[in-house]
């Protein structure tokens, strides 16, 4: 049997702002096939997590593996932040605020990164981008620009523009927070097809019921640490943690 | 006083020469002013800050005085300097564009600042390249912004051209003066004279708009 290796592995990760701690301490591995759903109240660190994980965020203190292989360091004598460019390749990452380039077209949206920082032909590029661009039904869009379409579309292309660059991690962060009620579900299904094809991903949402569907391990993040990390059924239905259980049920009330 | 527009006739050739000058002199200072400004704009937003502070002091100077007194200044001041005169025009397209460069690299920077912090966390999560970003994300961005404003700022340098009448450039400002003062009749040429600057000028002012909200719609940026 081959040993396996956690895919991401976080050591004593420390992060402030100014005087402000936002992180203090997050020890955390994740495993090839983890759906990870980061939770817990606004302030508590969970989109910095996300953040540093897709390298645009320095750390202060701590150290991060991905795929076995050293990520990214903080060093706190120097205040520096080293970062691996080249496993940061390897993660993608989709934003609350769609962040498409609004004077692309879609399709060019989706081919730039690849052409340009992994010197992908263009007509393969394109290739892949329509073959993409069909998977998520948005063929048809592909000469138009972000400012005709739907958030949901919008936040759909941001995903295939992730996609295009076959990245081994995905983030996640809040991204059915700006949209319209009726504009989730065809976010949200495109995120469980990739669970489904057993994409590793990282995830910070306000949906419980989302988070219940699509996680595989749920964390409840407060005060900078992790209060707690099971599965789903556990940290949503059945929390250990005082905390937690008083997040949860303040969350679930106001859902019902 | 009866008012009597009909004598203006006789001088539409001298006023439509001067239009001409001054179209001319425009354009000429917009081209060169656009360029002028961006280049400025990049050094304002350079890292090393010796040329920062230069540029920065550039800009508020030409924005901070008169445009009279800087083209009575490099017309009749910069020459002592140079040790060579200047023809009114070469005086008149340097000050025009001296000035327009330091109110467009205003426009470019406010283009290029108005781009949110998120394009670059989708830049940097893409893994772009500090060029690609700039060549291919930030710059059509901002000028994409920037064209509207542009566009007022070459309204801008129309109107203020007037002012290199002063040294003698017989643009339409200064034929406008000179017929005033053959016919002693103020009234009908200056009224006349505004007339002609303002019908070239109304419709870029509306072509402005009308860009703006173009642009706002197809691109929303």
């Amino acid at each position: 049997m081959t040993e396996i290796q956690p895919l991401v592995e976080m050591r004593g990760v420390h992060k402030n702002y100014g005087t402000l701690q936002v992180l203090s301490g997050i020890d955390l591995e994740m495993w090839p096939g983890d759906r990870l759903v980061v939770i817990g109240p606004s302030g508590g660190g969970k989109s910095t997590l996300l953040r540093i994980m897709m390298g645009l965020e320095d750390i202060r203190r701590g150290e991060i593996d991905l795929l076995g292989k050293r990520y990214i360091t903080g060093h706190e004598q120097s205040g520096k932040t080293r970062i691996d460019s080249t496993l940061r390749k390897q993660v993608g990452m989709v934003f609350q605020h769609y962040t498409l380039f609004p004077h692309l077209t879609i399709i060019s949206n989706l081919t730039l990164a690849a052409i340009k920082t992994r010197g992908m032909p263009k007509p393969a590029a394109l290739d892949k981008g329509m073959q993409l661009l069909k998977r998520l039904g948005l063929e048809s869009k592909a000469q138009s620009y972000p400012s005709q379409l739907s958030g949901g579309q919008k936040q759909r292309v941001a995903i295939a523009r992730a996609l295009m660059l076959d990245p081994r991690l995905m983030l996640f962060d809040e991204v059915t927070s700006a949209l319209d009620p009726e504009l989730v579900a065809e976010v949200e299904a495109v995120m469980l097809e990739l669970a489904e094809q057993q994409m590793p991903m990282m995830l910070v949402t306000h949906d419980m019921w989302f988070a219940k569907n699509i996680a595989s391990r749920v964390i409840f993040c407060a005060g900078g640490v992790v209060v707690e990390d099971g599965p789903p059924e556990q940290v949503l239905g059945d929390p250990v943690n005082p905390r937690t259980r008083e997040f949860i049920e303040r969350v679930f009330h106001i859902k019902t | 006083m009866t008012i009597d527009f009909s004598f203006l006739a006789r001088y539409q050739d001298a006023l439509l020469m001067g239009l001409g000058m001054t179209l001319r002199l425009t354009l000429i200072a917009f081209a060169l002013g656009i360029v002028w400004g961006f280049v400025l704009a990049l050094l304002r937003n350079s890292s090393i800050a010796p040329v920062r502070w230069i540029a920065a002091v550039y800009v508020e100077f030409f924005r901070g005085t008169p445009v009279l007194i800087q083209i009575f200044w490099i017309f009749y001041c910069m020459p002592i300097f140079l040790g060579t005169d200047l023809s009114n025009f070469t005086a008149a397209v340097l000050c025009l564009t001296l000035y327009g460069g330091a109110i467009m690299s205003e426009t470019f920077r406010a283009g290029m600042k108005s781009i949110g912090r998120e394009q670059y966390d989708a830049c940097h999560a893409l893994g772009l390249s500090p060029w690609t970003r700039a060549t291919r994300i930030v710059l059509p961005q901002a000028t994409l912004r920037s064209v509207p404003v542009l566009l007022s700022n070459g309204i801008g340098i129309f109107k203020e051209s007037s002012l290199v009448s002063a040294i003698g450039m017989m643009e339409l400002m200064f034929i406008g003066t000179t017929i005033s003062n053959r016919t002693g009749r103020p009234v009908e040429v200056f009224t006349a004279v505004a007339l002609i600057y303002f019908v070239v000028a109304f419709p870029l002012t509306r072509l402005v708009t009308w860009l703006e909200k173009r642009i706002l719609k197809r691109f929303a940026i």
